[in-house]
């Protein structure tokens, strides 16, 4: 299939779509010129934008996607604007009063609203320049935010790996506008993916170009081994991380789906997607399971999420890739603001008896049970016409549904009617999967490329292995293997230090004066009274 | 001595017993300073100087500045401040300086006050030596240190975050060197084969680590125990942990060894860095590092001397307050007696700061209601096991072990099924339930498929958490019971399995709770018909430092259980016959009703009213409304300290303020908890009753003509009194040194271990005490840090003799750790326990 060109906006319609920039742009202005903290603005911006994003894009219900002035509205574009704008809203609201009294708090308003400016630019935008530029001004406004402890050493070391890989991307990015624009002669978006798909084969300018597309995106999406600065930034108030892991990290994906007839083009890219997304995944999702602390451990499981999304990307599951986007952003947004609340989950878990570890034939009773209700699941909604036949790569993700939902179909002892409970849930879950999918592909498919076998048989390998690893360490957890695996899994597989060390010996940051107990003791020892 | 440096664990054992003495003691000594720090599921107050009991306090605080830079007083600074604002005044400075017999004066203190203080400096480790000699970049060595074992320690004493755990059976230090021999991440100066060789060729004995590194090291013997006092200061969140579990350990019968293993891996990195830098040819011991520790003592006697004039500023700052508060309560003593009769109601609150507060608009609001002070967890010594569920938890002060489980699966005989043996089987299913969605969640090959399927779930959440809620306080002790099955009603309250098995040994321990209480036995008829005994707990959303707002003396929980489980106790015929038996005799038409104070809210929860008997309910009724106003007034009060001045007058407007603040995921200054604590006094109601203690006061009420043998203050000096120095010197040392004993800002906390502590942002040191929230609003501190200034209506003589037998009393009053002051009621005066004996304070 073609990309077609996206007509002309109407002017009403363009301004909508402009209004939730402009409204925060300017709501972002006066708060840097407001000496008090700017909560009231922020949240009358706030809301106002969340308000006008819905309407352009319930507009769209009615009218057909567009573009106008360098940006663009489609369904794939208002889905995660909506999403950006009722996460920044709930973002704005939650911070008014968590920093409250906090020193810097009015720099802080003005930072916060724009970077979501700038994110609804990227998020909007038609104009591959426009989107690299925004894209860069998000980084920018969000390292404010990042090092709004500028006195605390650790958070100017994640910042500062922040801004080195950070700017990295952008010369991709920025490179990669220069090549494709010469290679096509427009950096309009639709125009340029039309050319792309229109050219007999693609230029070999737009295919270096493709490939540095590629290589920011894993850059900016915390990709191993460029993870470090995502996990270290809990250096920053938790709203920042909500709002970095649910509205900035993955913009990387976005920027894949919405340049994905582009991608598609290119085998190699999406090979390289698969790969460096599967391997991610699977090593961070590991590393993951060994964190001591919540933030930490919701940083790596976000580094997994993303290396998924990108290995979806890699696939040509680009509709997946974007419900793995906003349903990720969602649940990550509430994580880290709930953060708070792990004491009080860990006290609900010790009113039930200490888990005992599962035995290897109830593992494999459960996937045998977890195939079965998947399949199920797959078949009813095909008969029911819901679903087409499945693409071999859809197979792999129905694969890896079924090894996911096994720790549901445990035995439960507690005869028929658990037993029900279990098997209902599992089909349940499958079917809003296998649903979703069908109903996302109807909308949401950017580009139809078949994906290559060996990128294929690497992901359904690699996760067939984290799920026999995960199974052996569950049911021998002190065994050989868990013992063995454990020091290097622990330390992360050491991948950020060495990288780090490289960082900091090519770009050192500046000699930090302030020494960190200066930071917390600040606060009392200059205004006791 | 030199012991080989491989070791088999058995022959360890025997290596470190034939430690020489002095070698044994250092290293006791070191970890005996350490307090201990609770997790935050049952986050107590603790006196972070606890371990320096023994010492007078600016001994301790010199010792302190040596070792760890920290210190025990205001900053000048801060001293100049209540100057200006005319707090301090020359009378308070001038009656400091008699106080101590200084010969300092007046003026000296005033021009200390303006002039820049002197930090105290802390003798330096080498970790620190090696920064300033060969800085890694990008951070600190101290930092890398710190975060290495702070990472390990974290792991090994997970106590629910992590799926694949660390291996603990090797021991603390044993898996550390693991670990450590394992990290390729470390900028060793070695190349990382001849680093793993180091790391295991160190001894596998924590004692024996410690005598050799000390010897390679050539610590002189006379600095030996300062500097392992050092090293622990400086992974002192970890150090209160292990001082936690030796704590525990102790509490049970036997002990615990891991603070010694951490005070060996911190001494280990010492010497790991000096042979690494060493490899690199700076060598770190050169000029007189180890002779600063052999000199140690006299830089303590330096900075004590420096202190002198910190001390006299404290206890001028301190008197500031003794003053007008010894005037008041003189002014009270001199009052005639009011004559007695029987009160409609009786309303027993917690000795917490908070009560005080509402116990005054108690009191105002219906002059039928007598109040009384009486620790929170009512004297009963227990744990508590919600039916059908795996945890028992302790609801008493830390300083106690738990002898009784309650638990609402405890019913009376003949009755029907309880709810614990009905509901058990569902319950544990419905969490069975939970867990299999929790594993879906954070299952490493599952966390993909869930975020796919589950995840657009989570848009409602977050509206539904983002916008306002006024939903009272949940019990979550309720989980994965059926809605419905509310624990709240009479049917389900918790109980001591005595009350129905023994009636006799519940009435005994009765009667010590109810003699304790102020009612001796033959006191019965003093009881009034309805008797409100009343717990408290706080009521915070997405708080990981949420038990530290609960009752500490029911272990960091709500008063609830302890309340609900007296209340039954004393309800129960069988138990009121035996009492009768006892000498006993509680009037038939009394019945007591347990409560819950809401102190984010200030409203007061009745529960199992349905046991009220009918001749009651008139009273019942009246009680509701005056705790409806009560509410009212204290919220009022507490308004302006919250930043709701503007709803003072509008009492709807506040009360649904503060509910919704009390939901708020997004609140960090809930309320303010014990904040400004500063004086305990233990005396009858009636020596109060007309004073505003502005909610800075504990209230025990006490009454000692009724005191034979003095045993009930025996109780009170050696447990209230020291709950209250704990939870008052925590504040104090949270407010002073938050670096240190506190734990830092709210916006970067990060749960460690699921319930073990907390890190400010990525890692550091575990950190314990108060969030900078608790005590600051932005502006200023809300807690002045002032030690507790008791107040005791008791003889002299008894006093005294109290103070002589008990050494932990003798060294908080003796060494300055607290403030001791006695009410006369036969002559009226104030008197302060001097060094010398007793001195008038203020005199009619």
């Amino acid at each position: 299939m073609t990309p077609e060109l996206l007509p002309p906006l109407p002017l009403a319609q363009a301004l909508l779509l402009l209004s939730p920039i402009a409204t925060l742009t300017l709501a972002a202005l006066l708060a840097a010129r407001s000496a008090a903290p700017a909560w009231g603005l922020a949240r009358g911006a706030s809301s106002a934008a969340l308000l006008l994003s819905l309407a352009s894009a319930l507009m769209l219900l009615f009218v057909p996607a567009g573009q106008a002035w360098g940006l663009r509205i489609d369904a794939i574009g208002a889905t995660v604007l909506l999403l950006v704008s009722f996460v920044g809203w709930c973002i704005v609201r939650y911070s008014q009063t968590y920093l409250q009294a906090e020193r810097g708090e009015a720099r802080f308003v003005a930072w916060l609203l724009t970077t979501l400016a700038a994110v609804l630019v990227v998020v909007t935008s038609n104009h591959l320049l426009l989107l690299a530029l925004a894209w860069m001004a998000t980084s920018f406004a969000l390292h404010r935010l990042l090092t709004f402890f500028a006195d605390r050493p650790a958070a100017q070391v994640a910042a500062h790996k922040k801004f080195v890989v950070g700017r990295v991307a952008d010369v991709c990015m920025l490179a990669a506008a220069g090549l494709l624009y010469a290679a096509f002669g427009t950096l309009q978006i639709d125009q340029l993916l039309q050319a792309a798909a229109l050219a007999p084969a693609l230029p070999m300018l737009a295919q270096v170009a493709t490939l540095l597309v590629v290589v920011a995106v894993l850059l900016k999406t915390a990709q191993l081994p460029f993870h470090g600065w995502l996990i270290q930034v809990m250096e920053a108030p938790t709203p920042v991380s909500a709002l970095l892991h649910a509205g900035v990290v993955n913009l990387g994906g976005y920027v894949l789906i919405r340049l994905a007839p582009l991608i598609a083009e290119l085998p190699l890219a999406m090979g390289l997607l698969v790969a460096a997304g599967t391997l991610t995944a699977v090593i961070a999702a590991l590393v993951m399971t060994t964190r001591i602390s919540v933030k930490v451990m919701l940083a790596w499981s976000t580094t997994a999420q993303m290396g998924f999304m990108v290995m979806q990307c890699g696939l040509g599951l680009w509709e997946m890739a974007l419900l793995h986007l906003v349903a990720h952003s969602l649940y990550k947004a509430h994580c880290f603001l709930a953060a708070g609340g792990t004491v009080r989950q860990t006290q609900v878990r010790q009113l039930a008896p200490a888990a005992v570890p599962p035995s290897a034939s109830a593992l494999l009773l459960g996937a045998l049970a977890s195939l079965v209700m998947t399949g199920a699941a797959m078949l009813a909604l095909q008969a029911a016409g819901v679903s087409s036949p499945a693409t071999p790569a859809l197979w792999v993700m129905g694969g890896i549904l079924t090894l996911a939902l096994v720790p549901l179909l445990q035995p439960t002892g507690q005869g028929a009617t658990g037993l029900l409970k279990v098997a209902g849930s599992a089909f349940v879950l499958a079917g809003i999967y296998f649903g979703l999918h069908a109903w996302l592909a109807s909308w949401a498919s950017p580009a139809a490329q078949a994906p290559g076998l060996p990128g294929t048989l690497l992901v359904a390998v690699a996760f067939a292995a984290l799920f026999l690893l995960q199974s052996a360490l569950a049911t021998q957890p002190r065994g050989r293997l868990a013992a063995r695996l454990y020091p290097a899994f622990y330390g992360g597989l050491f991948l950020d230090e060495k990288f780090s060390r490289f960082v900091f010996r090519v770009w050192p940051l500046r000699p930090l004066s302030a020494h960190p107990s200066a930071a917390a003791a600040a606060p009392l020892s200059t205004t006791q009274a | 001595m030199n012991a080989p440096a491989h070791t088999t664990p058995d022959h360890a054992a025997a290596m470190a017993e034939a430690l020489p003495h002095a070698m044994a003691q250092a290293i006791t000594q070191a970890c005996d300073r350490i307090a201990p720090t609770w997790p935050l599921d049952q986050f107590i107050a603790v006196n972070p100087y606890w371990g320096w009991l023994s010492s007078p306090a600016p001994q301790a605080a010199a010792a302190l500045g040596a070792l760890a830079g920290t210190r025990l007083t205001l900053s000048r600074a801060a001293f100049a401040g209540h100057w200006a604002a005319g707090r301090l005044n020359v009378a308070h400075l001038q009656a400091a300086i008699q106080r101590q017999g200084s010969q300092t004066t007046a003026d000296e203190l005033i021009r200390a006050m303006q002039s820049p203080q002197p930090a105290p400096r802390a003798l330096p480790l080498l970790t620190e030596r090696l920064q300033a000699l060969a800085p890694a970049t990008p951070l600190p060595w101290r930092d890398i240190v710190t975060h290495q074992i702070s990472q390990h320690c974290a792991a090994f004493f997970d106590a629910g975050q992590a799926r694949w755990t660390m291996d603990r059976s090797p021991g603390l230090l044993a898996s550390w060197q693991r670990q450590l021999a394992a990290d390729r991440g470390l900028p060793w100066r070695r190349h990382p084969r001849d680093m793993a060789a180091a790391i295991a060729a160190l001894p596998s004995d924590p004692a024996t680590l410690i005598s050799q590194a000390l010897d390679a090291l050539a610590v002189p013997a006379a600095g030996r125990a300062h500097y392992l006092s050092a090293l622990l200061l400086s992974i002192n969140g970890w150090a209160a942990w292990c001082a936690f579990e030796r704590w525990q350990a102790r509490l049970a019968g036997g002990d615990d060894q891991q603070i010694v293993h951490l005070l060996a891996i911190r001494l280990a990195w010492e010497l790991l860095l000096r042979d690494d830098a060493a490899s690199a040819g700076t060598a770190l011991t050169g000029d007189g590092w180890a002779a600063q520790w052999q000199h140690a003592d006299a830089e303590i006697a330096r900075q004590r001397t420096e202190q002198a004039v910190d001390w006299l500023l404290q206890d001028a700052l301190e008197i500031a307050y003794q003053q007008p508060l010894c005037s008041s309560l003189l002014a009270a003593l001199q009052q005639p007696a009011p004559t007695a009769t029987r009160p409609e109601v009786q309303a027993v609150f917690c000795i917490d700061v908070r009560s005080e507060v509402f116990r005054r608009a108690l009191e105002a609001a219906s002059p039928g209601i007598a109040t009384r002070g009486f620790a929170g967890f009512f004297g009963l010594p227990i744990a508590y096991s919600p039916a059908g569920s795996a945890l028992t938890r302790p609801q008493l002060p830390g300083l106690l072990a738990p002898a009784i489980t309650v638990s609402e699966a405890n019913t009376e005989p003949g009755a029907e099924k309880g709810l614990g043996q009905a509901l058990a089987d569902r319950r544990q299913g419905a969490l069975a339930w939970r867990q299999r969605w929790a594993d879906l969640r954070a299952a490493a090959a599952s966390g993909f498929s869930f975020v796919e399927t589950c995840g657009l779930a989570y848009g409602p959440k977050l509206l539904k958490d983002t916008l306002p809620s006024s939903a009272p306080a949940a019990r979550w002790e309720d989980t994965g019971l059926e809605a419905g099955a509310h624990t709240t009603e009479s049917a389900h309250r918790p109980r001591l399995p005595q009350a129905s098995t023994d009636p006799v040994a519940a009435a005994r321990l009765a009667a010590g709770i109810l003699n304790a209480m102020g009612f001796p036995p033959g006191s019965g008829s003093d009881f009034a018909p309805l008797v409100m005994l009343a717990g408290h707990g706080s009521q915070t959303a997405n708080n990981p430092h949420a038990a530290g707002l609960d009752c500490g003396a029911c272990g960091g929980q709500t008063g609830e259980v302890n309340a609900r489980a007296l209340a039954d106790l004393l309800n129960t015929p069988a138990v009121r016959t035996a009492l009768s038996a006892q000498g006993m005799d509680i009037p038939e038409d009394t019945h007591f009703l347990p409560a819950l104070h809401n102190t984010t809210t200030d409203e007061v929860q009745l529960f199992d009213t349905e046991a009220v008997p009918p001749t009651l309910r008139t009273a019942l009724e009246a009680l509701r409304a005056a705790l409806q106003a009560a509410g009212q007034r204290a919220r009022a009060e507490r308004a302006p300290s919250l930043g709701l001045a503007h709803l003072v007058h509008d009492a709807p407007a506040l009360e649904s303020s503060l509910r919704e603040r009390a939901n708020d995921w997004a609140q960090v200054r809930p309320e303010w908890g014990l904040a400004d604590n500063a004086a305990f006094i233990v005396a009858p109601r009636q020596r109060t009753q007309g004073l505003n203690l502005a909610g800075r006061s504990f209230l025990h009420d006490y009454d000692w003509r009724r005191d034979a043998g003095f045993g009930v203050l025996t109780l009170i000096m050696t447990a209230p009194m020291v709950v209250t120095n704990w939870i008052n010197l925590q504040y104090h040392a949270s407010a002073l040194d938050n670096r240190r004993y506190g734990s830092g800002n709210k916006l970067l906390h990060n749960v460690v271990g699921g319930r073990v502590g907390v890190f400010e942002g990525n890692g550091g040191d575990l950190r314990i005490g108060l969030p900078l929230q608790s005590l600051h609003d932005g502006e200023k501190l809300r807690h002045t840090p002032l030690r507790l200034s008791v107040f005791i209506e008791a003889p002299r003589a008894a006093i005294d003799a109290i103070i002589e037998q008990h050494a932990v009393v003798r060294d908080l009053v003796g060494n300055g750790w607290l403030h001791l002051f006695r009410l006369d009621g036969d002559h009226p005066a104030v008197e302060r326990r001097a060094a010398q004996g007793w001195e008038a304070a203020a005199a009619a």
